[in-house]
């Protein structure tokens, strides 16, 4: 067997992330020994093992760390089970965290040790919303909305103008109202109980100014516009978009509703400039 | 801040910092505590904007900041990872950091990373590889490279030579400087059985740009670098042993787990600064 840089670092690094110890496989221990030296206290497979352990606190603190309302959803034992299984299906291949834990919400909602589908899909859901805080903290910053430049736009501006939404903001889709039972669970420190019926929610997740992190419940029509604007439409053209399948009624809401909705994202800063493109 | 003529490899000694972490920040951005600077974790303000780089500004605003790393992997064999160095670089044009450091060490390969630092293989063939990827990473990052001993929980039976040997081949041929954690070096000691101060004194100490001081958790058959609770008396020692053979070199606190009240961990990087002046004192 080879024995060279590579081969040493393969070995280990398909050892480290194992759950089983290598003391307790005579093959692999047999093959830490060609590798790793070992001493009087410790076998080279013990030696390995420390790794293999510090491998499992360092992960298994990261995502209790990263999932607080999961964990506290799962209890000890059972987050520790899902953090296994997540590990054993998703072994971090990236450095930076946030890569490693991309995949908890997908994972969430296939995890068989749910006890049922509703708890499975609440899961995933605040998986899903746990993951949106961490990236909405850390998004790329922008500079306010300039009041003037609203105000000297032309009438025609808005077939034209593409309003941008500050890079931070995300833009969500919940069967249950994961935004608010976290913070109950976490802020309000209430016992950690999953609603009987899910409640769909759209929340608008963004940063303000002083940089704490917020959601704002949407209407689903205001929701729709805001996903419209984020793709670059132009507000009128988005509002087409948005009225036409909807009945009239609905047309109506949405007519009478845009102004409030559009001043309520530029006072908490989730609009931060309007784009208005040169006429030639 | 040490006068600027005490320099080695032509960087400053900053005095006596602490390692800048979560639990701390409001208290140290409030207080301005008496320390000479703050090192970060490079990797936790590598992000687009939002709130780890306000608070790193608020960090700027008040303390010299080094940039300190744990993804590095210089010692891996999978290509250099440019994005990262480019992310690390510009990080860089912000904090104004005069080096880099990272860990003599490598962290994974290409479809897995343990987000540890494992030790090498302390052979020649080793030391021309890393000390390749390191001259080309010290290029890259247009600041000096630091690069710091871990502590090893395990050995290689493919090692031809001893750690510090080794530690001393690569800075030299990479033409970095040192990192000298002397609790790494106390811990791989007592999980090895070498002589601490053997390792100490092979050092180059005109290279030796910073040490890092911290406490560990000893579970009886080895010890970990758990970079919790204080440090204790024989790293002290040590300590005291390395400033004799260096001179002045920032030094810093590290603790990463049960982190203190704030107090605690000044009182830790004074009782530093205190045996520093000692030490110094009775140099003179």
């Amino acid at each position: 067997m080879r024995n060279d840089l590579a081969s040493v670092q393969a070995f280990l690094a398909s050892v480290i992330p194992s759950r089983t110890p290598v003391t307790g496989d005579p093959a692999l221990a047999e093959t830490a020994a060609r590798f790793v030296a070992g001493n009087t206290r410790l076998t080279p497979a013990a030696q390995v093992d420390i790794y293999r352990r510090q491998f499992w606190y360092r992960h298994r603190e990261i995502l209790n760390d990263d999932f607080p309302a999961l964990a506290r959803l799962l209890g000890e034992p059972t987050m520790d089970a899902f953090c296994r299984d997540f590990l054993d299906a998703h072994p971090p291949a990236h450095a930076p965290f946030h890569k490693m834990i991309e995949p908890v919400p997908s994972f969430a909602a296939t995890w068989p040790g749910f006890e049922t589908d509703a708890r499975r899909t609440f899961a995933a859901d605040m998986a899903r919303y746990e993951v949106a805080m961490l990236d909405v903290r850390a998004s790329a910053d922008a500079p306010p909305l300039d009041p003037q430049k609203l105000a000297s736009l032309p009438e025609d501006a808005w077939e034209r103008a593409r309003i941008v939404l500050h890079p931070a903001v995300r833009r969500l889709v919940f069967s249950y109202p994961v935004h608010r039972i976290r913070k109950a669970w976490l802020v309000a420190g209430e016992p950690a109980i999953v609603p009987e019926n899910p409640s769909p929610a759209h929340i608008a997740l963004y940063r303000n100014r002083e940089l704490v992190t917020h959601f704002e419940e949407l209407e689903p029509e205001a929701f729709t516009l805001l996903g419209l604007l984020a793709e670059g439409v132009p507000l009128v053209p988005a509002l087409g978009q948005l009225a036409e399948p909807l009945p009239e009624e609905q047309q109506h809401h949405v007519a009478s509703s845009v102004g409030r909705w559009f001043q309520q994202w530029t006072a908490l800063g989730i609009v931060v400039d309007v784009d208005l493109p040169s006429s030639s | 801040m040490t006068a600027p003529d005490r320099m080695r490899l032509g960087l400053p000694d900053l005095g006596i910092g602490v390692g800048l972490r979560l639990p701390h920040y409001e208290e140290i951005f409030e207080t301005r505590p008496k320390v000479d600077w703050l090192e970060i974790i490079s990797e936790n303000f590598l992000v687009p904007g939002g709130v780890p780089l306000a608070n790193l500004d608020r960090a700027l605003a008040n303390y010299p900041v080094i940039q300190h790393g744990v993804s590095l992997s210089i010692g891996g064999t999978t290509p250099i990872d440019f994005d990262f160095l480019r992310s690390l670089r510009a990080l860089l044009r912000r904090t104004k950091s005069p080096w880099v450091s990272d860990h003599l060490c490598w962290t994974g390969i290409a479809t897995v990373n343990t987000h540890d630092l494992l030790p090498l293989p302390y052979t020649a063939d080793v030391v021309r590889h890393v000390a390749a990827r390191a001259r080309i990473v010290q290029d890259t990052l247009e600041v000096p490279l630091v690069l710091e001993n871990v502590s090893s929980y395990l050995t290689y039976t493919s090692s031809e030579m001893t750690e510090w040997d080794f530690f001393r081949a690569v800075v030299e041929e990479a033409n970095c400087g040192v990192l000298l954690d002397v609790n790494n070096i106390y811990v791989s000691s007592q999980n090895h059985g070498f002589d601490p101060n053997a390792y100490v004194d092979a050092i180059p100490a005109e290279r030796v740009v910073q040490i890092h001081l911290a406490g560990h958790t000893n579970y009886g058959d080895y010890i970990i670098d758990t970079h919790s609770g204080p440090v204790i008396d024989p790293v002290w020692d040590l300590y005291r042993r390395a400033i004799r053979r260096v001179g002045p070199v920032s030094t810093l606190i590290e603790w990463d787990e049960d982190i203190p009240p704030l107090a605690t961990l000044l009182a830790e990087a004074e009782r530093a600064r205190v045996v520093r002046e000692e030490v110094l004192s009775h140099a003179k």
